[in-house]
């Protein structure tokens, strides 16, 4: 301070000395004549200009920033402190200047009463070249204190804002700290702050310095607040929209802090210069871009979660909408989200349901951000990718859509969208429709036609198998994997077809017939299942499903739906039937008779025998068939079907319903107590492995024991201390089990069937070509096996599969990328 | 023990007691349906001629009807006679 003072008293000094020499100057020249007079005439005050720049440029302006050169260290009180010193000392030389400027214009005007003296030109000049003398003196760390500074006083300025609203940001009242100048409350230096502040900008307008000096930082200050802000509002809630609430925050926190540095205190506007107007609107333009950028941000990196929890997230997602509009940030958002989706959806520690929950959600939610659904494809298609490669997908699919139970609520979605794609019986017939139907709509909208976006370069990439799949997605229309902007009406077929939810997840697999096969499995297994002939509900939703695929491809499935409700007219039938009544019954016997054409192919890789007392029972079933029905005769699937049996121990008596395989076990066990599992397995004509997993049944149901190893006893009597809760562990378990086991075979192992047709192929070509690589062979099948109506198509994956399993089983063998025959 | 079988629900396939597994004609096979029907068994039934051929009924029907002369078997070329 002594320094400063002192400083002071040296440039009054010198501020003297320099108007004395310059009046000393003026009147030596009193005696010139005229002519140099009017010449001179500006002299004293050039004079007097070269003197003050000089005194600026050496003294002053070094002064100014010596204070901010060594500010390293410093902690933000003494840099506030030392800014306001520093533009306070410049602000009074800066007025010194011109009260000398003052001085001398009344000097002057003593000696020449005529002189035109323009001092305020003067003046503007002065303040010009303190302005540009300080800005071509910048030091490097200048901003160092200007920040100090700034953040001080919006801290202090941010606490009033919140004391002024409790309800929005509840204070603790219990800090002793002041939140704002960070001093005990006791001595709390908010108002001196405050004052001094809006004191030294008042200052810095007056030089012209605001905006140069404390512009940047201001907006760094400002933007990091916003930065802030945002994230504690939107931080983990979608549950509200946020925008108004954000531009509410703006226009009154920010805006007014804004306001009263450039009015050196009062909130009003009114009372400001144009300039300033300007200025501050100008300002907040940036300021509402700048918030909208940090509130998109945001919401792009939370649009994941959104997706997730996506109906209850709806604000946050309409919010985003608007957002979007307002930048260019749909890059990021589509990197941000294909980062995420890649990282945390697909990989295998998410199971398919979930996988497809989300898909589920995306699909809806990525629709409501961009109607034009370039977006959704962007996005989903990695996902699409990846659910092709995983085996359940189309089992969680068809499950999904026939719980009615299920979460994702796939079952009420089929029984809300319109079908839209209904005769199938000709491929090239509907493809040539559809283009018709796509240029329709195209005439019809011609005015609404919005361009597609085009942010999708990497579109391509996303399909590497495309061009294999080429002929595949020629024909057949279901697989519309091309990219949109590969055909003049994509955008509209895009649009239609992605309007509907199922289609896009039976489009997942590019093709409709693995769905519908699928399907028919698990319809398989629902019916087969079932203990009852009640079909309403599977044929209600074989109506829905018709609706949507076309009668032809659900042919088989209505086949056997109405093969159960026949298989019930027929047991009555025979029920009725005075012969197969008469005879001696063992016990009631119904069947399902299946047509076997038209459901899946069962697993049989073993036949079950059964004993002897059901065989003759059900051989009558078959003579009351057959007379029944002349000329058609019928084939037990003897390892499916149900049982209901009656077991009488010695203190028990159980009944249950149980599969023919475990009745047969214990059956067999009715006649003699003690089996090994090869000799079951002998009787039975049951695989030994299969023949385990089934008895695991009867133990726990602690009727068998295994005393020795494969050697299984019946228990007749219980022993009644520690086998009851042994029971109720293990008979989750097998139950869980059971439900697995499906009678029919599965999908995979149908599409290994179809693929054995071009075995024979590969083989001849082998046999006169030697080794080939996979694409060759790939190739050759395409051209000669795969001609002609009906023919089974087969990717390249799917071939390499099929050649591997071939390798495994020694009939290939496979080195250096060749596939060769081995030499036999 | 005792196990009593209260009843026994089993699953088997029906098909047709014929000497051959195709229809000689729509060469689908005779327990699934012919080209024009859409259920098998009751609605699309098989007959047999004396000369113990047997098709798809709508098939052998088709065939005779567009038979200008004489009826013909179309396997054997005798002539076509229903079996009673």
């Amino acid at each position: 301070m002594e320094n400063a003072s002192g400083n002071a008293v040296k440039m009054d000094q010198c501020i003297d000395r320099i108007f004395r020499e310059v009046l000393e100057n003026i009147s030596s020249d009193n005696l010139m004549n005229s002519q140099t007079r009017n010449c001179l005439k500006m002299c004293p005050f050039s004079l007097l200009m070269m003197k003050i720049e000089k005194i600026v440029r050496i003294r002053v302006v070094p002064q100014f920033w010596s204070k901010f050169n060594n500010s390293i260290n410093k902690d933000s009180k003494e840099g506030f402190q030392d800014f306001t010193d520093s533009v306070d000392e410049l602000y009074e030389n800066s007025k010194k200047f011109i009260s000398v400027i003052d001085r001398l214009k009344e000097s002057i005007s003593c000696v020449h009463q005529n002189c035109e003296f323009k001092s305020d030109q003067l003046i503007k000049h002065v303040r010009h070249y303190i302005q540009g003398t300080i800005l071509s003196q910048i030091p490097l760390q200048h901003t160092i204190i200007i920040e100090q500074f700034y953040k001080t006083a919006f801290n202090v300025f941010c606490n009033i804002e919140a004391l002024q609203q409790p309800c929005d940001f509840p204070t603790n009242n219990e800090l002793i700290i002041c939140e704002g100048c960070k001093q005990e409350k006791k001595n709390c230096r908010c108002q001196v702050i405050v004052n001094i502040f809006h004191k030294t900008n008042e200052k810095l307008i007056d030089l012209g310095l605001l905006e140069r000096l404390s512009g940047s930082v201001l907006t760094s200050l400002i933007h990091i607040r916003i930065k802030n802000y945002v994230f504690s509002v939107s931080c983990n809630s979608f549950n509200q929209s946020q925008i108004g609430n954000l531009e509410h925050w703006l226009d009154t926190v920010v805006m007014n802090w804004l306001v009263r540095i450039y009015t050196g205190g009062s909130s009003k506007m009114a009372g400001l210069p144009d300039k300033f107007r300007n200025a501050i609107s100008t300002f907040k333009q940036k300021l509402s871009y700048f918030l909208y950028e940090t509130y998109t941000r945001v919401r792009i990196q939370q649009l994941f979660n959104i997706i997730l929890i996506f109906p209850d997230s709806q604000p946050a997602l309409d919010d985003l909408r608007v957002c979007l509009k307002k930048n260019d940030l749909r890059k990021y958002l589509i990197s941000n989200l294909q980062f995420n989706v890649k990282t945390r959806l697909l990989h295998p520690g998410v199971s398919t349901p979930d996988i497809l929950t989300t898909y589920i959600s995306a699909i809806k939610a990525l629709r409501q951000l961009d109607p034009t659904c370039t977006l959704l494809e962007i996005i989903t298609d990695p996902v699409k990718l990846y659910l092709r490669g995983r085996e359940d997908t189309v089992r969680c699919v068809v499950s999904g859509l026939l719980n009615e139970s299920n979460a994702n609520n796939l079952a009420n979605e089929i029984m809300r969208n319109k079908p839209i794609n209904q005769d199938l019986s000709s491929s090239n017939d509907t493809a040539q429709k559809d283009s018709n139907n796509s240029t329709q709509t195209k005439k019809e909208n011609w005015e609404n036609w919005q361009p597609d976006l085009i942010d999708s370069e990497n579109e391509f990439d996303l399909k590497p198998d495309l061009k294999s799949d080429l002929k595949s997605s020629l024909f057949g229309i279901y697989s519309k994997i091309t990219p949109c902007k590969a055909e003049p009406n994509s955008a509209v077929i895009s649009k239609n077809e992605n309007s509907d939810l199922i289609s896009m997840l039976v489009n997942v697999y590019g093709s409709q017939d693995l769905f519908v096969n699928e399907y028919r499995s698990l319809l398989a297994d629902r019916l087969l299942s079932q203990l009852d002939f009640q079909t309403e509900k599977e044929y209600r939703q074989l109506q829905l499903l018709k609706e949507r695929f076309g009668e032809q491809q659900l042919l088989s499935c209505e086949v056997m739906i109405k093969d159960l409700c026949d298989s019930q007219n027929i047991n009555n039938n025979i029920h009725n039937d005075q012969t197969y009544m008469s005879h001696f019954k063992a016990f009631d016997t119904s069947a399902l008779i299946l047509s076997a054409q038209f459901w899946p192919p069962f697993k049989e890789d073993w036949k079950l025998e059964l004993p002897a007392v059901v065989q003759q029972q059900l051989q009558k079933y078959v003579l009351a068939f057959e007379s029944f029905k002349a000329n058609r005769s019928i084939c037990w699937k003897t390892h499916i079907g149900n049982v209901n049996l009656e077991i009488e121990t010695q203190d028990r008596k159980l009944t249950l319903n149980v599969s023919p395989i475990h009745a047969t076990i214990i059956i067999h066990f009715q006649d003699k107590n003690e089996w090994s599992l090869d000799q079951l397995s002998e009787v039975m004509h049951v695989p030994t492995t299969v023949l385990r997993r089934k008895i695991g049944y009867w133990v726990s149901q602690s009727l068998l024991i295994e005393t020795s190893n494969d050697v299984f006893v019946l228990v007749d009597k219980l022993d009644p201390d520690n086998s009851k809760q042994f029971t109720d562990l293990t008979q989750n378990i097998l139950e869980d089990d059971e439900d697995i086991d499906s009678a029919m075979a599965s999908v995979s192992d149908q599409r290994e069937e179809e693929l054995q047709i071009f075995w024979s192929y590969i083989v001849g070509m082998l046999t006169n070509l030697d080794s080939m690589p996979l694409e060759r062979i790939h190739q050759m099948l395409k051209m000669f096996a795969s001609q002609g109506t009906g023919a089974v198509e087969c990717s390249l994956a799917e071939l390499r599969q099929f050649l591997d399993n071939k390798v495994k089983d020694h009939q290939l063998l496979y080195s250096s990328g060749l596939y060769k025959l081995p030499k036999s | 023990m005792k196990v009593t079988i209260k009843s026994w629900r089993g699953v088997a396939t029906w098909r047709w007691v014929a000497n051959d597994d195709n229809c000689g004609i729509c060469r689908m096979p005779f327990d699934a349906a012919c080209p024009d029907c859409k259920i098998p068994g009751d609605d699309c039934p098989l007959v047999w001629g004396q000369c113990s051929h047997c098709f798809h009924i709508h098939c052998i029907m088709k065939w005779l009807n567009s038979q200008q002369t004489s009826l013909l078997c179309p396997m054997c070329r005798q002539e076509w006679k229903f079996k009673e």
